[in-house]
């Protein structure tokens, strides 16, 4: 039997950093361990702050989705003070996080994780040079044009928010921002043209022919369809994946979890996705069956974390409590990460996971046929923005149409508990406040990537990413590059760097 | 010869990578090639593995390469009990190979309030603290008495996040040879040197004492809502977020993200105050003088203000 190599991942990315050993066997990955190798300890700094203070200091977790921390902030807030939220306020919360998402993804696909397609593991591709005509950092032509059009839409958030990133618009009752009909027609130039960059860049196609694409086999048939498809982003991911064989690698173990995504005004025209309260479906996917969202079902699992409790090992976010101990070395605890439970499961979130829980034909398609795969997780992200651009827009009109408020002055209360599940570009972001004497009691905050970056909780059932990495296929174990692209499919937002210990 | 330039992350949040990527003219692409930069590193978008990021630190470290600009991102975490543990690099504290950088660096620029000066995190379990100050103090983690290799300080860039022309325009000068006047808080005068309250579309409520209570009015929101604008360093309402607004702006009160003490200890989207006057004053006023300007300001307000007719 051949040596048995333990590797160790240390992973950049925005929210802190990751670091993942692997157990490789015979050119396969056996065994893996997810651990977040950075606390800054949020949850603490919350603590006896002023009841607002969250609206605040929990933006600054994350550089790249603080408007998302941002609403779940507000949204328990008004929770907690009984503030309803107005139209216009719902409005620009969604336009704002939808404005962040298609950001995110973005940069995120053509920035972070396709700059990996230029990397020499696949010099011998059919499509390497093309990947590295479009992909290599700050000079491919993809790669360009996606630093100055993720910027722009950006934007939209100033002129709604004041600045991106780590704004404060957002708060119980609604969002500050009074923006004048310019400021709105300014956004909708943005928007359009965005799309229009989207369209010719990204899809190669109209979003609404992309749409039109409901299954595997339709979307075999629209890469064959006409050049600009096989030219496009988009299509050149297929036709890159195909040669690579992507589609296989990563599987998941394919429960999803989303908390849904924005609040749908009580009258608008834009359609959601078949429920009348959200624009995106919450719930809980397992075998094929979408379970609504009981937020009393999340736990965290602290049996394989740096971090102590005095009550059971697992908790409701409500009851969490958040001590470290240990100075990050390794034994059964290996990570300053928690392990978020549903239901007695780990769950993948993000792209994939919000629209096949949603039920979006295509993501909903692909995720029964193919599963959570590297391949479906990139192609989700990817095509997200022609689910999220059209309601958008949709939301601007209305806006410019009509008159109306976008707060509600609330009731401040001195105490009270309430919670906020927002889907940030990443996938479920929840934070579980309590107030008492006008001061914040507890702050407990379950990440996107905390779900995905899991580790094993006390059955040892592995976290997503870990379950995923066990079967890849690894050609060189002093540099196991394949398991930091099924990594990055997971979006954890920076590049990854490998490094082997023999033993 | 190409100028090289290594961005580290410690402990922050990416922010002040995601705001450099807002930069319009030049855009970042255009910077990197316009400046002649050699990017050697930055942790979201270089695409080297570990082995060749080892030997580019060792080089880096052992002065075989030469370092022009190291810019560090984040806090330096040095928790828990002084290991540096909560935040590590290729299993050892990160914060052994930010003095090691920082020995080697011609120029050091602390990009956010985070590596400035502790920022979010300073005082708390993780023993955050500034490269070269902590808070208000000089001293940080590379101590009182240090200086890079071209003889400097270190250049504190702060905000949360730092705005991306800020960073782009301090590396302009510095590559260019231009002098760069800092204040007694390392921050460069050119952007530090005026007020957030300069340039922002409510002055004119200010300047009559309109004053705001609630959310989502035109008004001033210095005497009840907390805003900083008066009080702290930064140039948002002159150079503008996104090229777009900025937070006062729009209704969301400064709250003070460049200050070395941020974020401050009581509560925010509050004024402190004593008889409903601020206890914090705009930036070297005197009390006596300031409560007899603001009552014949009230007087003097004009109806179309005080009806909030005039425009943000
Ligand atoms: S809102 Fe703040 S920055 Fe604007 S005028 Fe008033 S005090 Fe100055």
């Amino acid at each position: 039997m051949s040596a048995k190599t333990v590797c160790v991942v240390p992973f950049n990315r925005v929210e802190g950093d990751l670091k993942v050993r692997l157990d490789i066997e015979e050119g396969r990955v056996t065994d893996a361990r997810c651990s977040g190798i950075m606390y800054r300890g949020f949850e603490n700094i919350l603590k006896g702050r002023g009841p607002l203070d969250g609206l605040v200091i929990t933006p600054r977790i994350c550089g790249i989705c603080s408007t998302s921390h941002l609403s779940a902030a507000a949204k328990a807030l008004d929770s907690i003070f009984g503030a309803e939220v107005p139209d216009n306020g719902l409005r620009i919360r969604n336009i704002t996080g939808m404005a962040e998402m298609i950001q995110n993804d973005t940069r995120h696909s053509f920035l972070l994780f396709m700059a990996d397609f230029t990397h020499p593991h696949f010099r011998k591709h059919p499509l390497y040079e093309e990947a590295q005509r479009r992909y290599t950092p700050m000079k491919g032509s993809d790669a360009v044009q996606t630093v100055r059009e993720s910027r722009r839409i950006l934007e939209i958030i100033a002129l709604l928010g004041g600045q991106w990133p780590h704004s404060s618009f957002m708060v119980p009752g609604g969002v500050v921002t009074v923006p004048s009909p310019n400021d709105i027609s300014q956004c909708r130039f943005m928007v359009r043209h965005y799309r229009r960059w989207y369209e010719r860049q990204v899809l190669g196609c109209a979003i609404e022919r992309w749409r039109e694409i409901q299954s595997r086999k339709d979307l075999d048939d629209w890469l064959e369809e006409r050049p600009e498809h096989q030219k496009s982003a988009v299509g050149f991911f297929l036709r890159f994946s195909e040669a690579a064989k992507l589609e296989e690698q990563g599987r998941g173990d394919g429960r999803f979890i989303s908390f849904g995504g924005f609040d749908m005004p009580r009258e608008t025209g834009v359609k959601s996705f078949g429920n009348k309260d959200q624009f995106l479906g919450a719930g809980f996917l397992a075998d094929g069956i979408t379970a609504s969202l009981d937020q009393e079902k999340i736990v965290e699992d602290l049996s394989h974390c740096w971090f102590e409790n005095s009550g059971p090992i697992t908790q409701h976010p409500f009851s969490g409590e958040t001590r470290p101990y240990a100075t990050g070395s390794e034994s059964d605890r290996y990570s300053w990460a928690k392990a978020p439970r549903y239901d007695g499961h780990p769950a993948e979130c993000g792209p994939l996971a919000q629209l096949a829980v949603a039920g979006d034909p295509l993501m909903g398609d692909l995720a029964e046929t193919i599963g959570s795969t590297l391949f479906t997780r990139v192609l989700a992200r990817l095509a997200r923005t022609a689910i999220l651009l059209p309601a958008l827009e949709g939301w601007l009109q209305e806006l410019a149409d009509g008159e109306g408020e976008s707060f509600h002055n609330y009731d401040p209360v001195n105490e009270g508990e309430g919670f906020g599940l927002v889907e940030a570009p990443r996938g479920a972001l929840g934070h579980w406040v309590k107030i008492r004497d006008k001061k914040i009691q507890t702050y407990q905050i379950i990440t996107p990537t905390a779900w995905n970056a899991s580790p094993r909780d006390q059955k040892e059932v592995r976290g997503p990413i870990e379950a995923s990495l066990v079967n890849t296929t690894i050609e060189n174990p002093d540099d196991p590059f394949e398991a930091g692209l099924v990594i990055r499919s997971f979006d954890p937002c920076l590049v990854c760097t490998v490094h082997a210990i023999e033993t | 010869m190409k100028h090289t330039l290594y961005w580290l992350q410690c402990g922050g949040c990416g922010g002040d990578t995601w705001s450099l990527f807002n930069a319009r003219s030049p855009d970042l692409a255009e910077c990197i090639d316009l400046l002649d930069i050699e990017l050697l590193w930055h942790p979201s978008i270089s695409v080297m593995g570990l082995t060749e990021l080892r030997d580019l630190n060792s080089a880096l470290i052992t002065g075989k390469k030469p370092l022009n600009i190291l810019c560090i991102e984040g806090s330096v975490i040095r928790g828990p009990a002084g290991t540096g543990m909560f935040d590590e690099a290729d299993g050892r504290p990160k914060k052994d190979l930010v003095a090691a950088l920082a020995h080697q660096a011609d120029y050091i620029l602390a990009v956010g309030t985070c590596a400035s000066y502790g920022g979010i995190g300073a005082d708390r379990e993780i023993e955050a603290t500034g490269l070269h100050f902590h808070k208000w103090k000089q001293g940080g983690f590379l101590g009182e008495s240090f200086s890079s290799k071209k003889g400097l300080p270190v250049i504190n860039l702060p905000g949360c996040p730092c705005h991306c022309d800020v960073v782009i325009g301090t590396l302009s000068m510095l590559l260019s040879g231009a002098e760069i006047e800092l204040n007694a808080f390392g921050m460069p005068l050119e952007w530090y040197g005026m007020m957030v309250h300069q340039g922002c579309t409510r002055n004119e409520y200010h300047e009559y004492r309109v004053e705001e209570k609630q959310f989502g009015e035109k008004g001033c929101m210095f005497f009840y809502l907390g805003c900083h604008g008066p009080l702290v360093n930064g140039p948002c309402n002159k150079i503008l977020w996104n090229g777009r607004s900025s937070k006062t702006r729009v209704g969301v009160p400064c709250f003070g993200c460049t200050r070395p003490d941020f974020p401050q200890q009581y509560p925010f989207f509050e004024t402190r105050n004593i008889e409903g006057i601020p206890i914090d004053l705009p930036d070297g006023v005197s009390r006596a003088h300031y409560l007899a300007y603001k009552g014949m300001a009230a007087a003097a307000a004009p109806k179309r203000l005080k009806k909030r007719k005039t425009g943000i």
